[in-house]
């Protein structure tokens, strides 16, 4: 019998996690900086190098960072998998992550075909270590639950989404744009957000709502069947892309038909949740209910109109969905972390959760975001107001850093006094009982 | 006769039913959720006993597994006893503000270890004290909290 998944040194180094998330916010920052500076004509196309640019710095530097960091720690929690040498693992992958991106961003935008190379490389190796070593983890797994199936599904997305991402930027570096790029673009993008990061988020929300809120349990049909349906509707719109345009969005109301189906549910298991509390998190799990809803009925009827409102539907499902969602685990996972560490290591006069994000900052760094949906949505119409919004969007993400390093600051400076007790010694009186 | 996983697995849903009201009446005033404060960390409690003195012990001799498993889910106890002390001050002193930043962090902490626990421990219980499994379901069932 394996015990490795159960052991005292289960959790992984606190510097895992932490790496990827306080890197986030960085490129959530670049993001709103080169939403300020671009034209507003250049943002309602999606083919557009800045819209690319901004795309990406938010999916790859926030959405991926966020998700990975998420997994090295929720993987050894909810499925019982431990990633082989996870610091080792996060501190490389994370270095080449980061230079990756900034290489992309930067190489992009100049048209520097050194830089796109060093990129290529550089997200290449970066997240094919993190997802061969996360999906090593999932292969020991024993006991595979609904959640730790949507772990693996995502994973396999995510790898087909990076081998068509490499494949866009070599087009990209090779200066030679081919008829199949169009196509391509499109699958890696559906696939992105639907598969790697949509797939992930249900599965996940199987196991946090009940246990986070104490919502209702998800009916059986949910966790055990709608997976595959999606995967099921992923697949159809692939070929229907390909081969048979005029049906695709037959397979596109499918997928978008589980997913509005997820978000009303969302919505219900919270207003059924047992408990009273209304944090940050609790809103901005609403707000992506709300989002996804809109953006999964304009994704279907974006079909009709020509395909001109593709902004808008990647600002409402990524953006609204997506972002909010990440940012709401944000403020749960790293204060928790940050007293799961410090009270394991024999600390005891440590703050609780509460006392180390300031809620009035949360708040406001929420009303600053969903001001800065609404707002780009609307600039998307009335280009004069992109501005404005593009600072409330920046201001958020300042906000954002500063109460994702709170808690790590705090971490820091209890950890450089001398612990309360003696854990090692603690621990072998525990094991001898 | 449900079996070990069955029967602890049960056990923490109730005690999360019993935290979720607890903490509803706390919104209202503190005063009103002492008694569902006692409820809830008395049937805590007595998980942990459940746990401790009867199915620990029993998967321990069977496995010889002393500072496996069962050593990581006793001192996640002990953390989480010293929570539940901290609330009970809190409720004392009228202190809303602390009680509810100990309760959200309680669980958490609760939530991830019961996530273990049915995750891995509850089904390697399971395995091998199978042929036990009603004895020692009667015995935790029967056990008088010390």
């Amino acid at each position: 019998m394996d015990f490795n998944g159960l052991s005292i040194d289960q959790a992984p180094p606190i510097s895992a996690p932490l790496r990827f998330f306080l890197t986030a916010p960085v490129f959530g920052l670049i993001a709103g900086i080169l939403i300020l500076f671009t034209d507003v004509n250049s943002l309602q196309s999606r083919f557009s190098i800045e819209s690319i640019l901004i795309a990406h710095a938010i999916t790859i530097g926030f959405f991926s960072f966020v998700m990975l960091g998420a997994l090295t720690q929720m993987l050894p929690v909810l499925a019982g998998a431990k990633i082989p040498k996870v610091e080792l693992v996060a501190k490389i992958s994370h270095f080449l992550l980061v230079f990756g991106t900034l290489c992309l961003l930067s190489g992009l935008y100049t048209g520097n075909t050194l830089l796109t190379t060093f990129a290529f490389v550089g997200l290449g190796c970066g997240f094919l270590m993190m997802i061969i070593a996360i999906a090593y983890g999932i292969m020991k797994v024993k006991n595979f639950t609904p959640t730790v199936k949507a772990m693996a599904t995502s994973l396999i997305f995510a790898f087909f989404v990076l081998l068509m991402g490499l494949v866009l930027l070599y087009s990209h570096i090779a200066k030679d744009i081919s008829e199949f790029h169009l196509i391509i673009s499109n699958i890696h993008s559906v696939w992105g957000i639907f598969g790697f990061a949509g797939i992930l988020i249900i599965g996940v929300s199987f196991q946090v709502l009940p246990m986070f809120y104490v919502a209702p349990r998800f009916k059986q049909f949910c966790k055990q069947k709608v997976m595959w349906l999606i995967v099921f509707g992923l697949l159809l719109w692939l070929v229907s892309n390909i081969f048979y345009d005029a049906f695709a969005v037959i397979a596109k109301l499918w997928v978008a038909l589980f997913f509005l189906a997820f978000a009303t549910t969302v919505w219900k298991k919270l207003d059924a949740r047992r408990r009273p509390i209304s944090d940050v998190t609790v809103w901005y799990w609403r707000s992506s209910s709300v989002f996804l809803a809109m953006g999964t009925i304009m994704w279907v009827a974006d079909e009709y109109f020509g395909n001109n409102y593709t902004v808008l539907v990647a600002l409402f499902i990524g953006g609204g969905f997506i972002f909010s969602i990440m940012i709401g685990m944000l403020y749960k996972i790293i204060p928790f972390l940050v007293w799961f560490h410090l009270n394991g290591s024999g600390y005891m006069s440590i703050p609780t959760m509460n006392e180390m994000i300031n809620k009035k900052l949360s708040y406001a760094q929420f009303i600053f975001f969903i001001v800065a949906l609404i707002g780009l949505s609307l600039s998307f119409f009335i280009p004069a107001l992109l501005e404005i919004f593009a600072f409330s969007f920046i201001l958020s993400m300042i906000i954002l850093q500063y109460n994702v390093a709170a808690p790590v600051l705090i971490y820091v400076k209890i950890k450089k006094m001398k612990p309360d007790f003696d854990m090692s010694a603690f621990t072998i009186h525990e094991g001898n009982k | 006769m449900s079996t070990i996983k069955e029967y602890l697995t049960n056990d923490h849903h109730r005690c999360d039913e019993l935290f979720a009201s607890m903490e509803n009446l706390a919104t209202s005033s503190l005063e009103s959720a002492k008694e569902d404060y006692l409820k809830f960390a008395g049937e805590t409690e007595r998980h942990f006993q459940m746990e401790e003195r009867v199915m620990f012990l029993e998967f321990e001799t069977k496995t010889g597994m002393t500072q496996g498993p069962t050593a990581m889910m006793r001192h996640e106890h002990t953390q989480m006893r010293s929570l539940m002390k901290q609330m009970g001050e809190a409720l004392e002193t009228q202190n809303k503000d602390k009680f509810f930043g100990l309760s959200e962090t309680l669980m958490i902490l609760l939530q991830q270890h019961n996530m273990k626990e049915e995750q891995m421990l509850y089904t390697m219980a399971q395995q091998h004290l199978s042929a036990e499994s009603s004895r020692i379901v009667e015995m935790m069932e029967s056990m008088i909290v010390e």
